[in-house]
């Protein structure tokens, strides 16, 4: 387990702030990371080396939350404190402010591209998810406002291949949410948690949800008695907590090979890997890398790189962001 | 006289229509050398003044106004009225006219033969001609400036005028908008009313006209020119609220609206306008409005958050009370007095018993400046409040809340002292026995905090003249004797011995009998009889030393001094003898205490007579034995020898010697000088030595001895000047000769010092250029001669000192070669650091304490004269020899004024940039020292310099030395004072930088970096 | 909290009990030693906390007392508890979110910082808790002026 997470780079990324977040454009060549700083900064690897290329600076007032490449790698979308959410086009080297989208009343936490391209949903602190929808001539409109919650709401994620939407919460808990003609409707809750619910993280197939707390757990959720298969409830899949690990963070699933990797606010970075062979509704996980003081202060974010298998990415409240190589570790060592 | 005008008539011309200003002061001057009069220029400026075109007619009075400003003082009174006619037309000229109308008239206004009536008619005309607000600020201003010109000469003219005179200026100044012009305005409102001009039925208009800017909310621009500041307007604007009891109805009601203001600078101008209006006001002008105002003062004392505001209310509470206590009561008035301390006492008294409660301190200190104002106000509210406070005092039962009550209760006992003299009958005797039991049960509470108050207490109460009984006043010195002796709390140790010093000063006979011999015996203790049966926990040492203080302490009365002293130098005596186990710091404590007894007894001269007998030749008899029974062997052993005991008896005899009187100083400092020259043992006590006493020898064997020249330094230098010292020659040479071979180190230092100390007050003259002549031959002798190089630049620092300090001719010379001297691979360093010394204060000589002639401003001429001389000496010396340049410069620097240093700054800055990249500590150190200071006021001439010096105080901040850390952190606290703009651009980059000194190893350096940190963090943030 | 915090300009307990403060921490010869390092102790941040507060000090009211301060400087970690002065003190989230500022400024960046309500001291003590240890929502007030005003004039020296 030792050798498993090996030190690539760091980069001072948004330095004198803090670095929220940091996302991978669709084919790998770019990543994007916002701060405290309310600038987004897109990097590309030279030679070695990772390099800004460009310095989003003036769509925020106030801190950039999170952002989210579309699935065409062409637009970023960034959520900020200030209550909006800007949309910008990729063109050539450089990026374009082309839309801000406003209506949260406060802060916007999280943003989330699904997998179509043609909706985006967003959170904020005013309790509410927003679905919007993206028509031919790059307008959007809100198709949807979702107020489950009755507080806060930190984190938005899209299923990755249904129009499925899953959102986490200061309440505890998380919700998921599909249309149901013409308008999106709360179909799920997931509680279990016992504070905030900072994070969520999907599986490559779509069955399974990991989300991370402030109460320093990882629940992994499965999708049960989904209609395709066993008939119970067609309409209505219900999730079971199935597992749930130690540990407060932001959670981030590698679409390759599945290894969940945790950021923390303890510094250090951790990834898990369910064992070879074990019962897929009782599944036994083990912690297969961790790296203490991986940041000089909390990790905020992790994100596997989407082709690179085991390249991964952090960042920090010290403003670094730093790459690591994931080797999975051979059975025997992983005691 | 043809010639003449021909000349006026072309300067007149170039000036009206060549439009050259110049020509004006040829003008001028003309009329003063007598070539033309003022008439003739009128003359010549004829066709002009009636040109159709007004800018024409305007630049012809310009030019008359301009003369008329720079010849005023030579007109005749006739050319003076002719003029006044002339301009008081003018007035209604066109309005581009107007202002050098009033130019012409301003001069004319500061003639001292204007003819009587012209004074009104040139007013009348202007309140009647000029709508002066209209104007510009300039013109409006010189307004003003005529009015306060006639009011100056002319006033009886200007009264005579009657109310027409006020009502005019109301309308002159109505709508003033300009600062300037409103310091100005309030000033000549406030002599109208001053000066008893005739306000008519104009009281209430000269009212609103004024008080329509109060408050004052006024912020000078950055950099503002005129240097006018809100607190001047503030003053000059309350000067005039204030200046008569008739604006009183008008005022009162104002005061009492705006102290109610969210505005904090309202309230507190508000408060002290009060406090400014009861000074003048009586009962029958506040009468009305008493419990508004008293409702007022307690509201913002009980809220506020700002000890300003507080301090504010009470002395506004107090003037209040003032007020009311003047005024005469007769038979058949009210007494508005007695009807406010009623309602402060029924609206506080309350909170007086929840001494836990935040409204107890405001309480009592309303109470208390209410009380504070007179004689009769303090009687009456210590007679409620006391018998409240001992009630309290027997039922709480808390320490905290015992304390509390105590202290409040010393505040009022030190007001009514206040008072003591004017009464016959202290007003205390009612409630002597109960504030005794109260003050006797505190001083023995279990809890330190209580005796503390309680010993504040018992000190007021024992300095209440004839209130305490001589068997009270035993009891009392009991208490304190035992808190000396046995509590173990420091603070309140410290507390007893404070108020025995206080105490025995007015009884000092009880202290004789009661405390003296309790602290004598106890001194004797030993250590081990201590803790065989350690009860109260102070150790043997401890405990002597607070009887050594305690000694001190109390010896404020001569009679006292005769008992303290001997038994202070009967320690020192049985050190000598080698009787008890006594080391160095007993002896050096025993010097702190005696020196103490010699500072308290200086202003009583048979005080310091007796105690100069009693102690130098004691001390001299000692330390002579120890040394004779010390010489011929090796190392210097005795503990009376030791250089910390030997250098803490010099500040001893140094005061007992400062303030002879010549007869008795001469012939104390004989038998002295005859000791040290001649080894005529006399003068000592104890005179039957084994060999002979030779401090001058020079020889191993004498060692001992020569280290004693330090007590005759804090003698001979210490006298008045008129106290002739013998053989002063034959001295000097033994002193020189000693500092350029002197063996120990504290030999030959001192021993320079004292050459120093003599030469610094050697009249001018012959006889002392001779000695100083074979001074310098000698040292530079000493220079070269390999052995003693260090003794001689130490003699050559502390002559150049002497000479610095009295501006010897000879200074710069000597200066001149310390300054070679930086160069010297042996020696640069040395000399680096002895230029500390050459601008620093002495403690033991060559300080006003012991006359020295010290001129005024010698830092700076020294500064002036040698600084240049360093700068360059450092740029053209090699990179090893820089930092001994920056280091004597550092120390010239930080010895300097503030003020002086500011004005070089700008040609010192980079040098000093230069300093801090230096890698001697030292320099570093005294670099900051000596910046942090600049940098508030400095803020021009740095801005230029910003990224460097933010770069090397960061880097500073994590140097390997403590004190360097700590001082390039206060600077970067300091920089955060300068505006704003200058620091933005650094401000992440600094508060990223200074996290890391947050993590430093020692908590002194982090406690800088938190609070420079936290204040970096609040630049430009909302709220700071 | 933003939205809904009230300041108001006067203490809504007008007179509340008051404390005595502890003397200033005295030099040690060990803290004037170069060489000796100083722990970062609990008295230290109690220090930091209470040395500029106002209109009355937070140790005065006993919102702070140093007891309830704890650090270890080997785990890089602070706790501090404090004491609303009346249950339903409404003044509760600032007063933790100012020490919580304070102490984010004044320590070194390796601490994590732990402020919450003496336990069962008030009525709102799980929210109030909760809201402080989210570091998304203080980033968040930090960056709203207004409040961020009010937590400086709490910062600010008494004047």
């Amino acid at each position: 387990m030792k050798d498993s997470l090996t030190l690539l780079s760091r980069v001072s990324a948004h330095p004198d702030s803090r670095c929220w977040f940091v996302a991978w454009n669709p084919t790998g060549t770019l990543l994007a990371s916002c701060g405290g700083d309310r600038t987004i900064r897109i990097w590309a690897k030279e030679d070695t080396n990772w390099v800004c290329k460009s310095v989003l600076g003036e769509g925020h007032q106030r801190t950039v939350r999170k952002v989210s490449w579309s699935p065409c790698g062409n637009y970023l979308a960034s959520a900020s404190f200030d209550a909006t959410t800007c949309i910008w086009m990729k063109k050539t080297e450089e990026f374009e402010c082309v839309t801000t989208l406003e209506g949260h009343e406060n802060e916007v936490k999280s943003v989330a591209w699904a997998p179509s391209g043609s909706l985006l949903a967003t959170c904020s602190r005013d309790k509410s998810v927003w679905v919007w929808e993206v028509d031919e001539e790059e307008e959007y409109e809100c198709v949807s406002v979702l107020n489950s919650h009755t507080q806060d709401v930190k984190h938005v994620v899209w299923h990755p291949n249904q129009e499925l939407l899953a959102s986490a919460s200061y309440d505890d808990t998380v919700k998921l949410y599909r249309e149901e003609e013409d308008d999106w409707v709360c179909c799920a809750t997931l509680e279990g948690h016992t504070s905030t619910v900072w994070s969520l993280a999907f599986d490559q197939t779509g069955d399974r949800l990991a989300t991370c707390s402030d109460d320093k757990t990882v629940r992994i959720w499965k999708r049960q008695g989904a209609g395709e298969e066993k008939g119970v409830s067609k309409d209505e899949p219900s999730w079971k907590c199935i597992l749930f690990y130690l540990y407060r963070c932001c959670s981030c699933k590698n679409p390759l090979s599945n290894a969940l990797a945790t950021a923390c606010g303890d510094d250090a970075i951790r990834v898990f890997e369910e064992d070879a062979g074990s019962d897929p509704m009782q599944p036994t996980i083990s912690l297969t890398a961790h790296m203490p003081r991986a940041h000089t202060q909390d990790v905020n974010c992790v994100a596997w790189h989407p082709k690179e298998a085991g390249l991964l990415a952090s960042c920090s409240d010290d403003g670094e962001m730093a790459f690591w190589q994931y080797q999975i570790p051979s059975r025997g060592a992983s005691k | 006289m043809a010639e003449d005008s021909g000349t006026l008539w072309g300067l007149v011309e170039e000036f009206v229509t060549g439009q050259q200003d110049s020509k004006a002061a040829e003008v001028a001057s003309g009329v003063k050398d007598g070539d033309f009069t003022v008439l003739q220029v009128v003359e010549s400026l004829g066709s002009c003044l009636a040109n159709t075109e007004p800018r024409t007619r305007s630049r012809g009075v310009q030019l008359l106004s301009q003369v008329l400003q720079q010849c005023y003082s030579k007109l005749t009174e006739k050319e003076v009225e002719v003029l006044v006619v002339f301009y008081e037309n003018r007035l209604k000229d066109h309005h581009l006219i107007v202002p050098h109308v009033l130019q012409g008239l301003k001069a004319l206004s500061m003639c001292d033969v204007l003819p009587p009536g012209l004074a009104v008619s040139v007013l009348k005309s202007i309140f009647q001609e000029v709508h002066v607000q209209s104007l510009m600020q300039m013109d409006r201003y010189t307004v003003y400036m005529i009015i306060t010109n006639f009011m100056k000469i002319r006033e009886e003219e200007l009264k005579n005028l009657g109310a027409d005179f006020t009502f005019g200026f109301i309308q002159v100044m109505d709508g003033e908008k300009d600062p300037r012009n409103l310091l100005v305005a309030f000033h000549i409102v406030h002599d109208i009313i001053a000066k008893h001009y005739n306000l008519g039925p104009f009281v209430e208009e000269l009212f609103e006209v004024t008080s329509c800017y109060f408050p004052i909310d006024f912020h000078p621009p950055p950099n503002d020119p005129h240097g006018l500041t809100r607190e001047d307007l503030i003053l000059g604007l309350r000067a005039v609220l204030t200046a008569t009891p008739r604006f009183a109805e008008f005022l009162l009601p104002l005061l009492i609206e705006k102290m109610d203001s969210d505005v904090q600078s309202a309230k507190l101008d508000s408060l002290q306008t009060l406090s400014a209006a009861c000074a003048v006001y009586e009962q029958k002008e506040l009468k009305e409005f008493l419990t508004s105002l008293w409702s007022s003062i307690r509201r913002e004392v009980f809220q506020t958050a700002s000890e300003k505001i507080e301090a504010g209310g009470l002395s506004a509470l107090q003037s209040l009370s003032s007020c009311l206590s003047r005024s005469v009561l007769t038979a058949d008035s009210e007494d508005y007095l007695d009807t406010v301390l009623n309602n402060v006492l029924q609206d506080c008294k309350h909170h007086l018993c929840e001494p836990d409660m935040k409204l107890v301190w405001p309480s009592a200190k309303l109470l208390q400046a209410a009380a504070g104002a007179s004689s009769r106000a303090c009687r009456k509210v210590t007679s409620s409040v006391l018998p409240l406070l001992l009630e309290q005092y027997s039922q709480q039962a808390q320490s905290n809340q015992r304390r509390t009550i105590l202290e409040m209760t010393v505040g009022f006992l030190k007001l009514q002292s206040k008072w003591s003299d004017e009464e016959d009958e202290n007003g205390l005797g009612a409630f002597k026995a109960a504030l005794c039991s109260m003050v006797y049960s505190a001083v023995t509470d279990p809890s330190s905090q209580v005796h503390l108050a309680a010993v504040k207490a018992l000190t007021v109460l024992g300095t209440q003249k004839g209130f305490l009984s001589a068997a009270d006043i035993d009891l009392v010195v009991g208490h304190l004797t035992r808190l000396i002796l046995m509590e173990t709390d420091l603070q309140s140790c410290n507390a007893a011995i404070e108020a025995s010093g206080s105490l025995a000063k007015i009884h000092p006979s009880a202290f004789i009998t009661r405390m003296i011999p309790q602290l004598s015996s106890r001194l004797w203790t030993e250590p081990m009889e201590i803790n065989a049966n350690d009860n109260n926990g102070i150790q043997g040492n401890a405990l002597r030393i607070r009887c050594l203080e305690a000694l001190a302490a109390v010896s404020t009365h001569q009679s006292i001094v005769r008992e303290t002293v001997p038994i202070l130098l009967d320690y020192v005596k049985q050190a000598q003898e080698g009787k008890a186990a006594i080391n160095s710091d007993d002896i050096v404590s025993v010097c702190k205490s005696l020196h103490q007894v010699a500072v308290q007894c200086q202003p009583d001269a048979e005080s310091m007579q007796f105690y100069h007998n009693a102690v130098v030749p004691c001390l001299l008899s000692l330390t002579v034995q120890a040394a004779i029974q010390e010489s011929g062997t090796p190392s210097t052993e005795h503990v009376l020898l030791q250089d910390a005991v030997v250098s803490a008896m010099v500040p001893v005899i140094s005061a007992a010697c400062t303030y002879l009187s010549p007869e008795f100083g001469a012939s104390s400092v004989s038998r002295i000088v005859n000791l040290f020259l001649d080894g005529d043992v006399s003068l000592l006590s104890e005179n039957n030595f084994s060999c002979k006493f030779q401090p001058f020898q020079m020889d191993a064997s004498t060692e001992p001895q020569s280290r004693l020249v330090a007590l005759l330094m804090a003698c001979v230098c210490s006298l008045p000047r008129k106290v002739e010292i013998p053989h002063l020659v034959r001295l000097l040479q033994h002193l020189l000769s000693l500092s350029l071979s002197g063996r120990s180190s504290f030999a030959y230092s001192t021993s320079s010092k004292c050459f120093a100390g003599l030469i610094n007050k050697f009249p001018t003259g012959e006889p002392l250029d001779e000695i100083l002549q074979d001074a310098a031959r000698r040292i530079e002798s000493g220079l070269v001669d390999e052995p003693n190089r260090i003794q001689a630049i130490t003699l050559l620092a502390w002559v150049t000192k002497a000479l610095i300090l009295r501006y010897h001719p000879l200074n710069g010379q000597l200066t001149n070669r310390m300054i070679d001297l930086l160069s010297d691979r042996e020696l640069g360093v040395s000399v680096a650091d002895l230029f500390s010394l050459l601008v620093s204060d002495s403690a033991d000589i060559l300080n006003k304490a012991c006359h020295a002639d010290i001129r005024i401003m010698f830092r700076q001429r020294f500064f002036t004269e040698n600084v240049p001389k360093l700068v360059q000496g450092f740029h053209s010396a090699s990179r090893d020899d820089k930092p001994n340049y920056l280091k004597a410069l550092s120390h010239v620097l930080n010895s300097l004024p503030k003020q002086v240093l500011m004005t070089e700054l700008p040609s010192l800055l980079s040098l000093l940039l230069e300093a801090l990249s230096c890698p001697d500590q030292v320099v570093q150190l005294s670099t900051l020292t000596c910046l942090e200071p600049l940098l508030l006021e400095a803020a021009d001439i740095l801005s230029v310099h910003m990224d460097t010096l933010i770069t090397k105080l960061l880097s500073l901040s994590s140097s390997p030395a403590m004190a360097v850390r700590i001082t390039a952190l206060k600077c970067m606290l300091a920089l955060t004072k300068l505006p704003l703009h200058m620091l933005m651009p650094y401000k992440q980059q600094v508060i990223r930088a200074l996290a890391k000194p947050l993590d430093d190893k020692k908590r002194l350096v982090r406690k800088e970096a938190v609070e420079a940190r936290c204040q970096w963090f609040l630049l430009g943030s909302p709220g700071s | 909290w933003v939205g809904k915090m009230v300041v108001s300009s006067q203490l809504e307990n007008a007179n509340p009990l008051i404390y005595q403060r502890s003397g200033e921490r005295q030099v040690t010869a060990l803290e004037e030693d170069e060489d000796v390092v100083d722990k970062i102790d609990d008295r230290e941040i109690f220090d930091i906390l209470v040395r500029a507060e106002h209109p009355l000090s937070l140790e005065e009211l006993n919102v702070l007392e140093q007891i309830r301060v704890k650090v270890s400087d080997e785990e890089s970690a602070v706790s501090v508890e404090f004491t609303p002065t009346i249950p339903h003190c409404s003044m509760a989230t600032l007063i933790g979110l100012s020490i919580k500022v304070k102490l984010l400024r004044s320590l070194p960046e390796r601490f994590k910082v732990d402020v919450h309500i003496t336990p069962g001291t008030h009525a709102s003590e799980h929210a109030v808790n909760k809201q402080l240890a989210d570091k998304e929502r203080v980033a968040a007030a930090l960056e709203n002026s207004h409040l961020l005003e009010v937590v400086n004039q709490c910062l600010s020296a008494r004047s």
